[in-house]
């Protein structure tokens, strides 16, 4: 936790630091860095860069109009998230309907948090703006070289080349992922379910009455506490399971195929790969349908008299073997069918690491008279578990939040005899996001929703800061050099 | 709100209710504006003496643009292009029309729309089983509005259109008094398909003797339990309803008595199931099933007529569904009724358009081509009493059951719980002699039903 | 040698059949897509009768439901341009993060870690409002957008491999009087081979794969703007399934087809890139 708590550290340091700058450029400028607060190009017409002048009075009249063309239709609303609820009329005579000037909660909701975000952009921008000012007359004061704008821009592909790098990438992650984040977070405080769509109900806030009917079994979702558990504990079974699997399976695949006993790696590993190139939804749907009750799988189990045995000491009370469509065997045949689907995937990792294992230990080890079995424990093992023991982790993430397996092998054909299980919409073969999904698309229960795609964000970041924080730290990037 | 806008919607407001107020007796009386209070308002009805169709309104000087989205199911695309052509030719006069056909199965509709409702298309198709959510999220235009538009332009009032269908199907297209969509076909229901070569008409009476019989020719007998839309057929036979309440739950009584109790209900389903010639059928597997040829007869609707044509070969026949033994009676096996319709989006750029397209796609004549094309049971009483649909052997089933049908009005959390309780049947974990455990399970079921809508 | 012998039949036989269970399903895959019968065949293993009319009808007979070549071309367009974007925004996060210093870099690697544990469809429906308030729904750009503005955040495999790349060669390139920008384009990706094929594959199978964001997107309901996998995915509608199914397995193959062609062809690039990205990171 050490390495976390200095990240986190090292965060709000620079921000302190920020602030601290911004204030003594205030206290120690000139007219000039002073009345930068309000006119910001005016620093840089005093120092003659005239095009920075121009470019940064653009973005301040932009961001102006910005907040009173456009944001404050938002923002004030922001506490009600709307009030004005939608009415129309019909007009014979354009044959148009006529609406009043309703309120969209979830687009208020949406451009409020777009608002703050174009203001905390422009907060920094204006910060760094007078403490670049102040940067600039402390050069002018000392008679040294002010840039003109043609080094400012050859800067930029330069020692602040980063800048450039990062602009475009950081701005689609702020409105592609920071943003709707936000709002499932804002989602999960208020009331937005089917009794409360947009654009002809309006929703609001309701504090933590969410999370409390989540964590609590009594209330108005008398058994949402109930399948939240069980989902919760299935989604982490599942995610150990699926990983660990498909980890040690792809290990042992590689070390099958590349073992110097094995003609044709090449042409094996091609077999396999086959089977990941072929797209999820394709070959899940198919497996599915291979497995359905009726299916051809279970058309054989019948023909060898499989599903008879079965029948007779009483492992199944139906007339074909349940494979996707009772607990218990679903939860298994997931698992397996995951197996098939991601231990490729691991074998070319695996394959990839096995390649680079370092030969000299191999070779000294071989000279001192050990096994190849003793190589394989003390030397190959630890050597593969060292190097992709971080992938694990990113995986176990990846597989709490694997939708595409679950989805697409049980949507529509497993049917829970969990009763109280149905009374909340969950299945015993759910994971918490094929759960927050089904409410979202099937019942427009948007608020549980988000008050669960919460929970499971929380689950993944917590897991990661704490096992993770090798990653985290990033500290280790120098011994590479 | 500025005064303009407030002024220019008080006056379309008086307008409309004006005319909703002459053209719909129904209306009349709690429209806020009376009548007289808007002359003006009357001039385009009345200068348009509503006699002979379709030029009622007078051709505008200038020609609206008027651009609309129609989205249909998947198999009627190509119908539905000539259609559309049809009407533009049909309104040429009145407005350039630009009308982009999409696709959208009937059965998802209610998704796709809720998901983004002021981008859904203007007008859609739809199963009768949606039309509450719909409402509730605001989705659908009234067409009890529109009457004045359609006086004018298609020369049919509300009340011709409502009369022009069959009873139920207006039923299930009216909610809270308000009529929502236009009928579209009277034949989403479901009712007996069965291989006259293996049983007889008589076998095909009650579950028992069909059980029976088709045990005996080691043959199966095919019906959905999972889903609440077919499992609910033995309630409704006995006498229990659903219905939804003033706050948008659902009521539900099945876990009492009506002809007899619940539980009894429950057992004789269970009879059923756990006959070894009874295939209890995933939803949505039905047709598959059909065509694997282990069935001598199956519970399903008109879509599947060709799947059981093709399996049943010169034995394909269809009836009403059987009877069923429960608390020692013989019960007839009610039926939902369901309707598919045409409703306009509430949220629509030209929403007197689109009801007129509405209309024209559900209008006797369309109604007949439609039959003709896709063998779609009709809902219009004209088109619906014509000979060639009453050869039709499944539409002729289905009318008989309709006697035997329900009209299914339930809220969102019916199917979850409902379906679940057909799946334990289906899979035989709940014991026919254990009363209790039953009645529980019933309680339980009727918990989640009608539980508070989130 | 005798045991060696044994050894390497015992593996072969293994190998052969771990083989033969993984490409069951692929072979029936296969075959059910040149079955006469169009729905989903329960009985047998292998169709009755072949034919390729599913192919035929597939690439040639397009009809309202199936117009697979419009829906490959959307998709091959979309996937390029998003696999444009994502290599291009991986490559310049990773070589921001790992060649160069700045004050904000730690910060916001971890910021970058954080946000990448949260699954991007959580928040499907703000993503989908967003594109609207832009106009990009029912717009193959939206769909580029949502596959790529975000890939930034996939930069730590790539940063691994930048960190091996020894630091002694860009400080010879700096000496030589070279900008960042310079040795980024003239040092940096150059030898960065592996990754750059790893992260291509990677951005561009993804709009083959996705069917949950592209329905949402595409959703005015014209069959001929659909991407492959919302157009295959809806061949399996209730109403559907049984006169198509064996179009979307023809559909299926011919999707893989290309793929599998890439990961062969890409196979040894593909392995060093994930390796060496996440082993040394």
């Amino acid at each position: 936790m050490e390495q976390v708590k200095a990240a986190f550290g090292s965060f709000f340091g620079a921000i302190g630091g920020f602030f601290k700058n911004f204030g003594n450029a205030v206290a120690k400028g000139d007219i000039f860095v002073k009345l930068s607060l309000l006119w910001m190009g005016a620093g840089y017409c005093r120092r003659k860069q005239f095009i920075k002048a121009i470019l940064i009075t653009i973005f301040e009249v932009a961001v102006i109009a910005f907040t009173f063309g456009f944001a404050m239709d938002y923002v004030t609303k922001f506490s009600t998230l709307g009030t004005v609820q939608q009415e129309s009329v019909f007009n014979i005579v354009t044959m148009k309907n006529e609406f009043n000037d309703y309120d969209h909660s979830f687009l208020i909701l949406l451009m409020s948090l777009v608002s703050f975000v174009v203001w905390i952009i422009f907060a920094v921008v204006y910060l760094n703006n007078i403490i670049h000012a102040y940067e600039l007359q402390k050069l002018a004061e000392s008679g040294k070289h002010i840039n003109t704008f043609r080094e400012d821009m050859r800067e930029f592909l330069n020692r602040k080349f980063h800048i450039t790098l990062l602009t475009l990438p950081v701005i689609g992650i702020i409105i592609f992922t920071v943003i709707p984040f936000f709002v499932l977070f804002l989602v999960a405080f208020t009331n937005y379910d089917q009794q409360h769509m947009p654009p002809s109900a309006l929703f609001t806030w309701v504090g933590f009455r969410n999370f409390r009917d989540l964590f609590s079994s009594g209330g108005l979702t008398v058994t949402f506490g109930y399948a939240f558990v069980r989902v919760l504990a299935w989604t982490l079974i599942w995610a150990v399971f699926a990983t660990f699997t498909t980890y040690i399976g792809g290990i042992l695949l590689s070390l099958l195929i590349n073992h110097k006993n094995t003609k044709l790696p090449r042409f094996w590993r091609t077999l396999f790969i086959i089977t990941i190139a072929v797209p999820q939804f394709v070959s899940l749907l198919l497996v599915r349908n291979f497995f359905a009750n009726n299916g051809i799988a279970n058309t054989f189990c019948a023909n060898i008299g499989l599903t008879g045995w079965l029948r007779d000491i009483g492992a199944i009370s139906t007339s074909y073997i349940p494979f996707l469509s009772a607990p218990g065997w679903a939860h298994v045949m997931i698992v397996i069918i995951n197996i098939w689907v991601g231990v490729p995937y691991q074998m070319l990792i695996a394959t990839g690491v096995l390649m680079n294992i370092p030969t000299e230990q191999m070779e000294s080890a071989k000279i001192d008279g050990a096994t190849p079995r003793q190589i394989f424990v003390h030397i190959t093992m630890p050597y593969v578990l060292f190097i992709t023991g971080p992938s694990l982790v990113t995986d176990f993430v990846k597989n709490i939040n694997n939708f595409n397996v679950i989805f697409l092998l049980t949507n529509g054909v497993f049917t829970t005899t969990n009763q109280l299980m149905a009374n909340s919409q969950a299945k015993e073969v759910d994971l918490l996001v094929t759960w927050l999904y089904t409410l979202t698309q099937d019942y427009y229960n948007y608020k549980m929703a988000s008050a669960i795609g919460i929970i499971v964000f929380l689950i993944c970041a917590v897991f990661t800061l704490v096992s993770f924080n090798r990653l985290i730290q990033g500290d280790r990037e120098e011994a590479y050099r | 709100m500025n005064m303009k806008k407030l002024t220019a919607l008080l006056l379309a407001a008086t307008m409309t209710f004006s005319l909703a107020a002459c053209g719909n007796p129904e209306v009349a009386g709690d429209g806020s504006a009376p009548a007289e209070s808007a002359p003006a308002a009357k001039a385009p009805a009345e200068t348009a003496p509503a006699e002979t169709a379709p030029a009622q309104a007078e051709a505008p000087a200038e020609k609206q643009d008027v651009s609309l989205r129609l989205w249909g199911a998947e198999e009627d695309q190509a119908m539905l292009q000539g259609m559309i052509d049809a009407f533009k030719e049909h309104y040429a006069d009145y407005a350039n029309f630009t009308i982009e056909l999409g696709v959208e199965s009937e059965s998802t509709a209610k998704d796709t729309v809720l998901t983004d409702i002021e981008a859904a298309a203007d007008v859609y198709s739809f199963a009768s089983d949606q039309l509450i959510d719909l409402v509730n999220a605001g989705a659908l235009q009234s067409i009890d509005e529109m009457d004045g538009a359609l006086q004018a332009y298609a020369g049919k009032s509300v009340a011709d259109i409502k009369a022009a269908n069959v009873e139920g199907a207006v039923e299930a297209s009216t909610y809270n008094n308000t009529f929502y969509a236009f009928p579209l076909s009277a034949d989403n229901g479901y009712f007996l398909y069965y291989d006259s070569s293996v049983l007889s008409a008589d076998d095909v009476k009650s579950w028992d003797t069909m059980l029976a019989k088709a045990g005996e020719a080691g043959k199966k007998v095919g019906m959905t339990l999972a889903s609440g839309w077919y499992n609910a057929s033995f309630f409704y036979g006995a006498g229990f309803t659903t219905g939804l309440n003033e706050d948008g739950t659902t009521a539900i009584d099945w876990n009492g008595k009506a002809d007899v109790s619940g539980v009894e209900v429950v057992q004789g389903m269970l009879d059923i199931a756990s006959n070894s010639a009874f295939l209890a059928v995933a939803d949505g597997d039905i047709s598959n099933q059909i065509a694997s040829g282990q069935l001598c007869a199956a519970v399903s609707g008109t879509w599947d007529s060709i799947a059981a044509q093709d399996a049943f070969g010169d034995g394909y026949a269809a009836t009403k569904l059987p009877t069923f033994t429960a608390g020692g009676k013989q019960i007839q096996q009610a039926a939902v009724v369901g309707y598919k319709m045409v409703a306009v989006n509430a949220y629509s750029q030209n929403a007197g358009w689109a009801a007129l397209l509405a209309e024209w796609i559900t209008n006797e004549e369309n109604q007949a081509k439609r039959f003709a094309e896709r063998e779609v049971g009709p809902s219009n009483k004209t088109v619906a009493a014509s000979s060639e649909v009453g050869a039709n052997a499944a539409i002729a089933a289905l009318a008989e059951q309709s006697a035997y049908g329900v009209v299914q009005t339930v809220g969102g959390n019916y199917w979850d719980p409902t379906g679940t309780f057909g799946e334990m049947i289906a899979q035989g974990s709940l014991a026919r002699d254990d009363a209790e455990a039953i009645q529980t399970a019933l309680d339980t079921m009727v918990e989640g039903v009608s539980a508070p809508v989130q | 040698m005798k045991k060696k012998y044994i050894d390497m039949i015992l593996r072969h036989v293994l190998l052969a059949f771990l083989a033969f269970i993984w490409l069951i399903p692929i072979v029936w895959l296969f075959v059910t897509s040149f079955s006469t019968y169009p729905g989903r065949n329960t009985s047998t293993f292998f169709p009755e009768h072949w034919t390729l009319n599913n192919y035929k009808n597939l690439l040639f007979a397009a009809d309202s439901v199936a117009q697979f070549p419009n829906w490959f071309k959307n998709t091959f367009i979309v996937a390029c341009c998003s696999c444009i974007i994502s290599s291009a925004f991986v490559l310049m996060v990773a070589y921001a993060t790992s060649c160069m210093r700045f004050k904000m870099r730690k910060p916001l690697m971890n910021i970058g870690v954080i946000l990448n544990l949260f699954p991007g469809f959580l928040s499907m429906i703000a993503v989908y409002f967003i594109l609207r308030t832009l106009n990009l729904t029912n717009n193959h750009w939206g769909l580029v957008l949502v596959y790529s503005a975000s890939s930034g955040l996939g930069y730590l495999i790539a940063k691994g491999f930048f960190d091996t790349i020894p630091a002694s060669l860009r400080e010879a390139a700096y000496l030589d009087g070279a900008s960042e920008a310079t040795i980024f384009y003239k040092v940096v990706v150059p030898m960065s081979q592996p990754i750059i094929v790893y992260t291509v594959i990677s951005s561009f199978l993804a709009p083959w794969m996705d069917f949950v964001f592209a329905k949402m997107i595409l959703n005015a309901g014209i069959s001929s703007k659909w991407t492959v996998s919302i157009g295959l995915f809806n061949m399996l509608d209730k109403s559907l399934i049984n006169t198509y199914f064996t179009q979307f397995c023809a559909g299926g193959v011919l999707v893989s087809i290309p793929i599998s062609a890439l990961f062969v062809i890409m196979q040894k690039f593909y392995v060093e890139g994930v390796t060496g990205g996440s082993v040394k990171g």
